[in-house]
């Protein structure tokens, strides 16, 4: 498919979309490969990666790095994606309603986005997950709510030009209704930038649950990449292996994205390369 | 010696492109002191060979081989730097947006000064001095607050001037103008093209003039070359091509221009199925905190319009007959007047109550290329009206195919997309969409204005053809009396909102009443001579 050969001509976009297919990979098979859990510790604390045992070494408690770092992964992928799916929905829907009707309820709904936009999005964040409680539910929701404006903002972008396009005049004056015009007409043409936008948020997604981790907003019951850094924080500096190795896993994944991201976007949108 | 001489002049295009060649093996010449057409339809060759002559083809498109000799020197043959000292200095381009070759943030003194001191080492306010010198020259008014204004807040008139002025600001010795008022209203083209007539006339300079019409190439030619698919078919003296043209291409080119004189016979006299009065709207602009404008887009207008008869609004841009049009279908709320559509007032009909009449009233739209969905198949497009009504998808297919066939398509295109379709070919596919409803009342918004001369008799004919059988209303909307005259019976003249004139066609151009329609006739390119 001509789509696929522009999306993987590129030399980035194929190797972030090989690392993300090997994270998820990872994500999903760590129950199978690691049965007994990130939590069990199996033996002395702080060994180097290479002990017996122990490609990533231990950490301060004794547990197997490399447990933790696969179980991490399924948390950081799950919360990345699922916020980055209900932000989009959000986004998609007050985006092509603004954008679509105009007048008031655009108004309306853009001092909404706004109202989210001028607030610092980190502390929005810190604030609504002490107040649900840290689980994994309120990671989701909490980054969600930060991230829908971007997505909102650029959804009416679209419709704006779109809705003014004589293909939607027609689709008028056949009668067709308005939901059907956004969702059958309009939403088709701009899911290009939606894709772009939606698989750079993954990435976002996964710092701020990783930060949100670091503090010890995370689900206290789960082992995330965050969480084994702020857990690992005092023995930095003698065993760098404990911060070091979930740090460079969240790179790695956020550079994945953003480079599938470039990717889709070059891919999607050809005339506008140059 | 002429000035330029185009030897077997081959330009290739990159391998992605759908053919090898965009100018093959092109002779031609351009003597001192004369304006040569080249003329030709949408990829014959014309503006690339025109660029090839700049030095500015598009990146992967090379001169493969031939010469171009510019006073005996091959232009082809010259280093960058040396086509950049000649660009503007010896050969100067004015291209047809001329707001998109004006820099929108600069104003228009510094722009003409610019251009100027890029060649000659002179003082700013010479330099100020030549501009405003050659911008009266190009009969503009003003000159001094023209110099400090912005693109955006000229016309599009007074915007080409300025784009001409800046060509001739160094004298140079050839003008290439690449279709250079086919933006333009009809008043505003038949100004432009005195202007570059005398201005020709008076440097005795050379102009090689770019146009798809062959009523431009009447007006303005000493010699012709009639291009198609990158060759040049016929070359000479524009009295010998018009009068006897050699190749039956130039014929059908010719033949296709729109005669502006009407073969329909007077409307049938019938009772009227749609009858607008008094229709009127405002458009409000800004006006949070300030007071905002009001432009009176329609103004009190008020027409009828029968079974089996075309009426053609005709009127230049910011006339408001696409906003009428837009109106009556109810696309815009009207602010005031009625839309009677069989005795039903369609103007201030609530959506649901609407939403049953939308099926006897469909438009044609301008843009063949934004009018179809690019997501959706032709069948999906064709289909989308009747599924709305709810006929089942697989009868409303097969009456798509019969549809299909009466537009000229064949019926096995319909899983393909719109990309795949020339722009006739798209105006077809949306004549189609609009049929498929059984309409009463077709509306055509200037269906054929992006299309080729060739092209366009065919969609005319074919408009026509459609109207005759189905026995339809037509309403035809056209900035371009040829085209007006060719398919009305009854023609109503806008200008700013307003009805100027309206009657039936042949008296309103053989005895025009108002100023207004006399000037759009005499505008008319090519009147006197096709």
């Amino acid at each position: 498919m001509n789509f696929a050969r522009r999306f993987f001509s590129r030399p980035t976009a194929l190797f972030g979309f090989a690392v993300f297919v090997a994270i998820v990979m990872i994500a999903l098979a760590a129950p199978l490969l690691f049965a007994r859990g990130p939590f069990a510790i199996v033996g002395m604390p702080l060994l180097p990666p290479g002990a017996p045992g122990l490609p990533a070494g231990s950490d301060v408690l004794g547990r197997n790095m490399m447990i933790g770092l696969a179980y991490g992964a399924r948390v950081s992928l799950l919360v990345g994606i699922s916020a980055t799916l209900c932000a989009t929905c959000v986004g998609i829907l007050l985006g092509a309603l603004a954008g679509y009707y105009g007048g008031l309820v655009d108004d309306l709904l853009m001092r909404l986005t706004e109202f989210f936009q001028i607030i610092p999005a980190f502390v929005l964040l810190m604030v609504l997950v002490a107040f649900l409680q840290p689980s994994l539910e309120s990671a989701v929701i909490g980054i969600a709510l930060i991230s829908w404006p971007q997505v909102a903002r650029v959804v009416r972008g679209e419709f704006l030009t779109l809705r003014s396009r004589e293909f939607v005049e027609a689709a008028r004056t056949l009668g067709m209704r308005d939901t059907a015009i956004i969702f059958t007409q309009i939403l088709p043409n701009a899911l290009p930038p939606i894709v772009v936008i939606s698989s750079m948020m993954v990435g976002n997604a996964i710092l701020a649950e990783s930060a949100l981790s670091f503090l010890g907003l995370g689900d206290p019951n789960l082992l995330s990449w965050g969480s084994m850094i702020g857990g690992a924080r005092s023995a930095m500096w003698v065993a760098w292996w404990t911060t070091v190795l979930p740090g460079v896993s969240i790179m790695v994944t956020v550079l994945a994205l953003n480079f599938v991201g470039d990717g889709l976007n070059d891919a999607l949108n050809p005339r506008r390369r140059h | 010696m002429p000035l330029v001489s185009i030897q077997n002049l081959t330009v290739a295009l990159p391998p992605s492109a759908d053919r090898p060649l965009a100018v093959d093996d092109v002779r031609l010449e351009v003597g001192r002191n004369e304006i040569v057409c080249i003329v030709g339809e949408s990829g014959s060759g014309k503006s690339l060979t025109a660029h090839a002559i700049m030095g500015l083809l598009p990146r992967g498109v090379t001169a493969a081989s031939g010469r171009i000799l510019f006073d005996g020197q091959d232009l082809l043959q010259q280093t960058p730097e040396a086509m950049r000292k000649r660009r503007g200095r010896d050969i100067a381009m004015i291209f047809q947006d001329p707001m998109a070759a004006l820099n929108p943030v600069v104003a228009i003194g510094r722009q003409v000064t610019e251009q100027i001191r890029a060649h000659r080492a002179i003082s700013e306010a010479e330099a100020l001095r030549q501009a405003a010198d050659l911008l009266s020259q190009m009969g503009l008014k003003d000159v001094d607050e023209l110099l400090k204004a912005y693109p955006h807040q000229l016309s599009g008139g007074q915007r080409q001037r300025v784009m001409i002025a800046m060509a001739l600001s160094l004298s140079p010795q050839l003008l290439i103008a690449d279709e250079p008022t086919t933006a333009l209203d009809v008043t505003t083209q038949a100004q432009i093209l005195k202007l570059i007539k005398k201005i020709q006339a008076e440097r005795e300079m050379s102009v090689l003039f770019i146009t798809h019409d062959f009523g431009v190439v009447a007006d303005m030619a000493d010699k012709v070359a009639v291009m198609r698919h990158g060759r040049v078919l016929e070359n000479g003296l524009v009295g010998d091509v018009l009068g006897k043209p050699a190749h039956s291409y130039t014929r059908a080119l010719i033949a296709a221009v729109p005669r502006g004189e009407s073969r329909l016979p007077p409307p049938p006299d019938a009772r009227p199925l749609v009858q607008v009065s008094g229709l009127t709207k405002r458009f409000r602009r800004g006006g949070l905190f300030g007071r905002g404008t009001v432009t009176t887009a329609v103004d009190d207008v008020s027409l009828t319009l029968s079974r089996g008869e075309t009426l053609g609004i005709v009127g230049e841009s910011g006339s408001g007959k696409s906003t009428l049009a837009r109106c009556m279908i109810r696309l815009l709320d009207p602010d005031g007047g009625e839309v009677l559509l069989d005795g039903a007032d369609i103007a201030h009909m609530k959506a649901r109550a609407l939403r049953p009449l939308r099926r006897r009233i469909q438009m044609v739209f301008q843009d063949p290329f934004s009018s179809l969905n690019p997501r959706q198949t032709i069948g999906d497009i064709i289909t989308a009206g009747p599924r709305v009504y709810g006929e089942e998808p697989r009868q409303a297919r097969a009456r798509a195919a019969d549809i299909l066939r009466l537009v000229g398509l064949n019926p096995e295109t319909m899983n393909r997309l719109p990309h795949e379709f020339s722009g006739g070919q798209r105006q077809r596919i949306g004549l189609a969409r609009a049929l498929m409803l059984k309409p009463d009342v077709l509306i055509a918004d200037e269906p054929v204005s992006a299309l080729d001369v060739t092209v366009q008799a065919q969609v005319l004919q074919l408009l026509d053809d459609v109207r005759r059988q189905m026995n339809l209303a037509m309403l035809f909307i056209t900035h371009d009396m040829r085209v007006a005259a060719q398919v009305c019976h009854r023609v109503m003249v806008m200008r700013h909102g307003k009805v100027v004139e309206s009657g039936p066609t042949r008296d309103i151009f053989a005895r025009p009443c108002s100023d207004y329609t006399k000037a759009l006739l005499a505008a008319i390119p090519g009147r006197q001579s096709i």
